[in-house]
């Protein structure tokens, strides 16, 4: 599964919406519905599936889908 | 009967009555000395003050007290981090974080073996505060002053939060004005501790103007309003003229940002310059955030006088035989 599809799945089930929804250009909050304590799991759910940390100032920039996708490819890839 | 002493990490309280963080400048070493000698935490609030300031600030308190010293940060500030390292390097006893939510600090907390008390407004956050590694948690209800996250009042919210945390210290906040309510609080509630605040701004050792001593001493129970606050979140506060403007849609963004102290700010007015204005006796334009329950409050006390009169009350009907509580106290 590459770092997009598994992304996809993590977001899905994290936010609890329909994997089609969830489209690299997706924010979070706005289109996705997510609260801050969804994005604070979200963002431990992403540590954990792929073995990274992420600091808060980072964690707080990723506010999409494509972000979440371009940040994992750059520190896991 | 005496009230047991409240244990945060390494460090014991005496009497289990913290005194809320206030920024800009309400509550700096003045009060929290005292508050810290009389057997309670006293907070210093470290958003948005330099963090040289805040520094000298924590280390005068550290040299005149042997008490515990905190200091509250709001994770809204750009800055948070130098104020959080900042602040363990000038050696203060404890990190009292809210406004958002930072997993980093947990971190901090235990490189530098420093107790992080999280405030949370839901059991959610809780249970994570927990899980991260929260020494003491305080569950901070919709009757606080300054930055609010809920509408819930204490006595529906903070059951809520206490069926979920096990672990470590639970402490209620939110329009406590009296022991009576403490020892409610911590007898029915099953609260380990309260946090007051708004109460201690009304004391000789506050070192806020006199002005706004006399706007939260005056101010009626139709003169509390919510705000929008630029960090993001509500705000409760006195019905200032400035808060009036405010609410009446009025125009009040800053020519320049001076301060650029938030990591997003709205910029619909400079919060830095109104708290400011207000602490240093600018009622007019000035913000005074204030507990929903201030109007509760006629007088001004010493540090001294608020323990004393909490202590006594509270210990009053504390696991006391036959002492019934009020059920929701209908504010």
């Amino acid at each position: 599964m590459s770092v997009q599809e598994k992304l996809i799945d993590i977001i899905a089930e994290q936010l609890s919406v329909d994997k089609d929804k969830v489209v690299p250009g997706a924010s979070f909050i706005d289109d996705l519905g997510a609260d801050s304590l969804d994005l604070v799991e979200l963002i431990m759910a992403m540590e954990e599936a792929f073995d990274i940390e992420i600091a808060d100032d980072v964690a707080e920039k990723i506010t999409t889908v494509q972000h979440a996708i371009d940040h994992v490819n750059k520190v896991a890839g | 009967m005496k009230l047991p002493p409240l244990t945060i990490g390494k460090f014991t309280a005496q009497v289990p009555l913290v005194q809320g963080g206030m920024s800009i400048r309400v509550s700096t070493s003045a009060l929290a000395v005292p508050v810290a000698e009389c057997g309670g935490i006293g907070t210093i609030g470290g958003s948005a003050i330099p963090v040289e300031e805040l520094q000298a600030d924590i280390r005068k308190a550290k040299a005149a007290t042997k008490g515990i010293i905190a200091v509250n940060i709001m994770f809204a500030m750009k800055n948070f981090y130098s104020l959080v390292q900042g602040s363990i390097e000038a050696g203060v006893d404890m990190i009292v974080t809210g406004a958002g939510f930072s997993r980093d600090i947990f971190k901090i907390g235990k490189e530098t073996n420093t107790p992080i008390v999280s405030i949370v407004s839901s059991p959610s956050f809780a249970m994570l505060a927990e899980k991260l590694g929260a020494a003491a948690i305080v569950v901070e209800a919709k009757e606080a002053g300054g930055h609010l996250g809920t509408t819930v009042p204490l006595r529906e919210l903070f059951p809520e939060i206490r069926k979920v945390v096990k672990k470590v210290p639970l402490i209620a906040a939110g329009g406590i004005t009296n022991g009576f309510e403490m020892a409610e609080m911590m007898d029915k509630y099953g609260a380990d501790g309260v946090q007051i605040a708004t109460r201690f701004v009304l004391t000789k050792e506050c070192s806020v103007a006199d002005s706004f001593k006399q706007a939260m001493l005056h101010a009626r129970k139709e003169d509390i309003a919510l705000i929008k606050s630029p960090v993001g979140l509500p705000g409760r506060a006195i019905r200032t003229p400035f808060v009036e403007k405010l609410l009446s849609q009025a125009d009040l963004k800053a020519k320049e940002c001076k301060y650029k102290c938030l990591k997003k700010c709205d910029h619909v007015y400079c919060i830095s310059d109104r708290l400011t204005a207000a602490c240093e006796g600018n009622i007019e334009d000035g913000l005074v955030f204030s507990g929903e329950n201030v109007f509760k409050m006629k007088e001004i006390l010493t540090v001294r006088e608020v323990f004393d009169q909490f202590v006594s009350q509270a210990e009053s009907m504390y696991k006391e035989p036959g002492v019934t509580y009020p059920g929701a106290v209908a504010q």
